[in-house]
């Protein structure tokens, strides 16, 4: 049976009318038009849909949408700050830490989530934390290397 | 070599790259559209079977489907991306022949009803004897998969140069060998999407679709479904990889156009990932044998090459395949005397076609392991003999290839030194060892039809230029390589220019990605458009400055005489002028580029020069093999590369590096595994693609030539680098544990299987 | 992949969820999802409810208690590895529970949903569409084993990571259902029918495990071998106990039978005797008597019962602290 609840996604609350099989993947895209989250398998082994539920990285295909009810969503829409761009999103276009751009969304989301738990990882650290994020085109060296120099600056910061 | 460039040679993020890391880059399942439908693909279960009835009722019925779709609703017309081998249905009539063919196709108002509406179609089906080998496909009596095909053998070449078999009787030693390469999917993190809207009123058909190849995609659609060339637009958003996958046309593309015109709604269709492993494109998997003659001094004398590449059920690239195959036996080793058989065989098993490299992997695999096992059985040091082989710019190829320049050499001399070689090679602890793999690659390709590329460039009257290139951007950067070279040529940044691209209702005809040609064709086609539109604007300014068109220049957005930077205006002022003379504006530079060839010829006939220019390069690998659970970790991968002079250093380290660990991911991790026809790993958590944890320490070396025909002497850098990772890796594997693994992919359990073999024969680990 | 169509409820508590779960057939407990989503989308899996336990409060803990460690059921495996006492003091589930799948996985998965994940085959984790290709496996509801051709026994393979860390520390199980509170030997949870791996019965929910405190006085460590060292479910998984100076060892595998695997004849032939090169060929062999896997997975059975011995020797050498045989 579908029920009305309240998703609250990027500051926003969007109020939206879905069954229990829904995702939150398919609800990102479909029901608030929210793009950037990207389906790559649907089946929880690309990362490609990788949102952070409550600060942390979840993959959006297999989480219910009705399950997100209560929680703060973020999707890479929300990570930009009044158009001024997150560090990482900053790194990436420096580092030439991305080709297509497909796994980007949520690669990015995924290295938030692990500079937000630990601010500065070892290299070893942040290759393990990215690897659920498939990327079939850069090799992932640069992107480790745009995530290691937010890291190495939040340490200097720090 | 005059060379004060701004704008090309630097390293410069990709034009989209904010947007791709705001999630606002639009991909085709990010358009959304009024009233848009969603289509899906029912697909055959069986390998080999007749369709004896389709029944669509109960699926017509269901509440929200708007309509299914069967072979016969459409018109007997096959498709194909090479006009010679067209073999394939939008959708299978009367027969399907590998599992995953398209047999309906059903269109609901959303996904969900889509995909219930697949499990109502009724299908019978007479299944048939499959088959599963190229080796027993074409074997008498095997099933014979297209009527018309006997054998199985859909395209075969035979080539011989120099004295061909006779030179073996000049060779000192003669070494055979065989090899097998595996089935490799492209898996590109975006899969395969269509969305096409009909308007009713001028009987246009538009439709947005991941693709590397617009034009073709328009003609194939234009011959299949019946719709003029001219009213149909093709659109290519952002593409989430390629890699060849999407070097060619499928259901979804036909099925959306059909149901769009049929409905008067936009129809999407989005692959599954499992389709996208069963039903798109994979790298042919191929038996090879080889024969090499020897002088006594290591020099190659004379080669006979097979090659049985599993095709799948369909032709897709096949000769295009098999000629890569053949001519680039030829580079970047000398061969005089060489003699090729290939043969293109059906399978009931999915589908090969163009994946990065296309064809010369598999030979390069062969030849790059058989010269470590000639190195080792003569005597000779591996990077000895292939400097001692090496091509060099200016030598005669016996194909016909001309080759301007050549950094093979130096590639081998300086990938041996970054790994280690002399320190290393036959000197590290057991389990542990350094291999190498060198290549050579076109840069597009000339001597085939549908080969020129157009740009038109309009600079605005307020300075901004608009670029307007076919070229087919697929994440690599091809925009923003074209920008480059435009901006140079101009005077202007980057930021000054726009691009726009792939929209075969807009752009001018461009070949599309493929034969890694985009840099050289449509960066030249962009590069004569800016010259055009320059000159326009010079012969004008240089009547008002009293100076000669040939002495202008244009530099940070101004005009001047060469050398006086004061005398001169601003590009501004330059546009002004021009506008206030009742010159037409916007100003348009027109170009078309082609590779110089004498005759548009295939080689499958005749030889000649492939590609305008050939990159060249060597890769070197460490790795250390677990002897206890076969394991084995690409410890170090250099790639010294000679892509003649890079437009932007930092897209061709990241064509490098991708290249190394797809390379490695075929070296060692992957394999769509079939079994009775059937895929056993359609998935990414099956499939196992390399993860950031299995990623090498990396290290690129670029070998700067300056090639002629390039645009600023570029050449190729996104195919050939993907060649020599893998005879590499499994070279150094040699050198670790002294086992030749001469079948991809070299598995743990292979490993442990050649260890246990080994240790029963008796020898010695150590 | 659409999920097919099912009912959701979030119980307040044990107690109501235990009874809806007593109700409704085809209700299933719903916790991190990771591995129970899947199945559905492939519709080898179809529960008309499921039952969320998330929303149920006190769940999610790890409690230290004079050595002895209580996990709640949904506590996720990322606060299990980062949790100071169990990284320190049994860093052989530390090691498991960090193996899981990947980083997301870790984050979103339970302890609980891990121990009682569903068998693995190849060809059962395939879409509705994949396996229109054969008649219907035994594991999905048919009559074949398209492994071994028997119309009897399915032989899914168990591929969990914290079981057999859990398995080799005699963890215990808190079982909660309307009946009231049991605990029980987790090892007991696992049936050794692939059709239907737990033997828990309606209604009843696992809510804690129990590691017994003298789980630290040993050594224990998880051994994983993956094609990948992310995202991928275990080609072969062992997991040592250790008290060397008691000469006690326990040892236990996944991903090589229809359940975990406590290797128990090893186990009693290593008991008190001075571990010696013999002794260690002895026992790999008796590994072997007891785990049998067959070609479930696209890794061929003869790989793992190299790995099964060669992860025997691995883990009683670090153990032992002797260098490599």
């Amino acid at each position: 049976m579908k029920r009305a609840v309240g998703l609250h996604v990027n500051g926003d609350t969007y109020d939206v009318l879905i069954s229990p099989n829904e995702t939150l993947l398919d609800v990102l895209r479909e029901k608030l038009g929210l793009m950037g989250t990207k389906k790559g398998c649907d089946l929880g082994a690309c990362g490609a849909c990788t949102v952070l539920v409550d600060g942390e990285a979840h993959l959006s295909c297999l989480m219910l949408a009705v399950d997100a009810v209560g929680k703060k969503i973020v999707t890479i829409e929300g990570l930009s700050k009044g158009g001024e761009l997150h560090p990482l999103q900053e790194a990436f276009i420096q580092k030439g830490a991305l080709q297509c751009g497909f796994c980007t969304p949520g690669m990015i989301l995924t290295a938030k989530a692990a500079l937000d738990e630990e601010a500065s990882p070892t290299e070893a650290t942040i290759k393990r934390k990215i690897a659920g994020n498939l990327c079939r085109c850069t090799g992932y060296k640069k992107i480790v290397e745009a995530v290691s120099s937010v890291a190495a600056s939040t340490r200097k910061e720090g | 070599m005059q060379k004060e460039l701004s704008v090309v040679g630097a390293r410069l993020p990709m034009l989209d790259a904010g947007d791709k890391v705001k999630g606002t880059a639009q991909f085709t399942d990010d358009l959304v559209l009024p009233g848009m439908l969603h289509g899906r693909i029912l697909r055959s279960p069986h390998p080999h079977a007749k369709i004896l009835h389709v029944d669509t009722s109960k699926a017509e019925k269901l509440a929200g489907v708007k309509g299914v779709l069967t072979g016969w609703d459409i018109p007997d017309r096959k498709y194909g991306i090479v006009p010679m081998a067209k073999d394939e249905y939008a959708l299978a009539r009367h027969k399907v022949r590998h599992v995953g063919d398209a047999v309906a196709a059903v269109c609901a108002f959303d996904p969900e009803t889509a995909e219930e509406a697949l499990g109502l179609i009724r299908v019978e089906y007479e299944v048939l004897p499959a088959v599963f080998d190229p080796l027993e496909a074409i074997k008498e009596g095997a099933p014979r998969i297209h009527d018309d095909v006997p054998n199985n053998i859909s395209k075969s070449i035979r080539k011989e140069f120099g004295d061909g078999e006779k030179a073996f009787e000049d060779c000192d030693e003669v070494f055979e060998d065989t090899f097998y390469s595996q089935a490799v999917n492209h898996a590109p993190l975006e899969p395969h999407v269509a969305l096409a809207q009909f308007d009713p009123l001028r009987g246009e058909m538009v439709i947005w679709s991941s693709t590397q190849i617009p034009f073709f995609l328009r003609r194939n659609l234009s011959s299949t479904i019946l719709i003029p060339e001219s009213k149909i637009r093709v659109i290519k958003p952002k593409v989430g990889g390629g890699f060849g996958g999407k070097i060619d046309m499928f259901s979804k593309d036909f099925c959306a156009c059909w149901f769009a015109r049929a409905l008067g709604r936009p129809v999407k269709f989005v692959y599954e990932r499992e389709e996208v492993f069963i039903a798109t494109r994979q790298r042919h998997p191929m038996y090879v044998k080889v024969k090499t003659g020897m002088k006594k001094d290591g020099t190659i004398h004379a080669q006979r090459f097979w090659a049985h590449a599993d095709g799948g059920a369909y032709n897709s690239t096949a000769p295009l395949m098999i000629t890569l195959s053949c001519y680039f036996l030829m580079v970047p080793y000398r061969i005089p005397n060489l003699v090729y058989e290939g043969y293109h065989i059906y399978t009931n098993k999915p589908v090969g076609g163009a994946m990065r490299g296309h064809g010369i992997p598999q030979a390069r695999f062969a030849v790059e392991r058989q010269l470590d096992m000639i190195a080792v059985r003569m005597g000779i040091d591996p990077v000895e003999l292939r400097l001692k082989n090496s091509i060099h710019a200016g030598e005669d190829h016996p194909g016909g290839f001309i080759i301007n320049t050549c950094g093979f050499a130096e590639s081998v001399e300086k990938a041996a030194d970054a790994i280690g070689w002399k320190e290393k090679r036959g000197k590290l602890p057991y389990g542990r060892g350094v291999g190498l793999g060198g290549a050579s690659f076109p840069s597009g390709v000339s001597n085939m039809s549908h080969l020129a590329s157009g740009a038109v460039i309009q600079l605005g009257q307020d300075g901004a230029v608009t670029v307007l290139t076919g070229a087919a951007d697929i994440g690599q950067g091809a925009e923003t390589v074209i920008a480059q070279i435009v901006a140079e040529e101009l005077g202007v940044p980057l930021d000054d220019v726009r691009v726009t691209a792939a929209d075969t209702g807009i752009t001018p005809l461009d070949p599309g990605t493929f034969g890694s040609g985009v840099t050289v064709r449509a960066g030249n086609a962009a590069r004569l458009a800016a010259i055009a539109l320059r000159k326009k604007l010079f012969d004008f300014i240089a009547q008002k400055l009293e100076a000669n068109p040939e002495d202008l220049t244009a530099k940070n957005r101004k005009i001047f005489v060469k050398g006086s930077p004061g005398q001169g205006l601003s590009l501004q002022e330059a546009i002004k002028e021009y506008r206030y003379a009742d010159l037409p504006m916007p100003i348009i530079g027109r170009g078309a580029w082609m590779a110089p060839a004498q005759e548009p010829t295939t080689l499958l006939k005749e030889a000649g020069n492939f590609a305008p220019n050939y990159s060249f390069m060597t890769q070197a690998a460490e790795v250390e093999v677990d002897t206890r659970t076969g394991k084995v970790k690409v410890l170090k991968m250099v790639t010294a590369h000679d892509c003649g002079t890079p437009i932007n250093p930092l897209l061709v380290e990241g064509q490098l590096e991708g290249s190394i660990v797809g390379g490695m991911g075929q070296a060692l991790y992957e394999n769509v595994i079939v079994e009775n026809g059937q895929v056993m790993n359609p998935s990414f958590l099956d499939y196992g693609f390399p993860t950031a944890m299995e990623m090498p320490d990396m290290d690129g070396i670029q070998i700067v030539t300056d090639d002629p025909l390039g645009p600023f002497g570029a050449k190729e850098s996104g195919e050939g680098t993907q060649l020599a990772p893998a005879p590499a890796i499994v070279n150094a594997i040699y050198d670790a544990i002294g086992i030749d693994f001469n079948e991809l992919p070299v598995t743990p359990a292979r490993i442990l299987q050649a260890l246990d073999e080994k240790r029963r024969s008796g020898k010695s680990d150590n | 992949m659409r999920l097919p169509k099912f009912e959701y409820v979030e119980p307040r508590d044990l107690k109501e969820a235990s009874a809806i779960l007593n109700k409704e057939d085809g209700a299933r407990i719903f916790a991190g999802g990771t591995d129970l989503l899947v199945n559905m989308k492939h519709r080898v899996e179809t529960p008309a409810l499921l039952v969320n336990l998330k929303k149920i409060p006190d769940l999610n803990f790890i409690q230290v208690n004079g050595g002895e460690v209580r996990i709640g059921a949904l506590t996720p495996l990322k606060k299990i590895y980062n949790h100071p006492f169990i990284a320190d003091k049994l860093p052989g589930l530390a090691s498991a529970a960090s193996a899981v799948g990947s980083y997301h996985h870790q984050t979103m998965g339970t302890i609980g949903g891990n121990v009682c994940q569903q068998n693995r085959c190849k060809f059962f984790n395939q879409s509705l569409q994949w396996r229109s290709s054969r008649d219907l496996c035994l594991k999905a509801g048919g009559e074949t084993c398209h492994v071994v051709k028997n119309k009897r026994s399915c032989y899914s393979t168990y591929c969990g990571d914290t079981a057999p860390a859990l398995l080799v520390m005699e963890a215990r199980a808190v079982i909660e259902s309307q009946g009231g509170s049991k605990e029980i030997a987790l090892e007991s949870l696992f049936s050794g029918d692939g059709k239907r791996p737990l033997s828990m019965q309606k209604g009843e929910i696992l809510t804690q495990i129990i590691i017994p405190k003298d789980a630290v006085e040993g050594f224990s460590v998880y051994t994983k071998i993956a094609n990948r060292e992310s995202i991928d479910f275990p080609i072969v998984g062992a997991s040592l106990w250790a008290s060397p100076e008691r000469s006690d060892f326990r040892v236990a595998y996944t991903a090589v039978d229809r359940k975990p695997l406590r290797a128990k004849k090893a186990e009693e032939a290593l008991k008190g005797s001075k571990i010696d090169q013999q002794l260690l060929e002895k026992a790999e062999g008796l590994v072997l008597e007891e785990a049998k896997p067959v070609n479930t997975s696209v890794y061929p059975s003869a790989y793992k019962r190299k790995l099964i011995k060669t992860l025997f020797a691995a883990m009683i050498n670090q153990v032992m602290g002797r260098s490599e045989l």
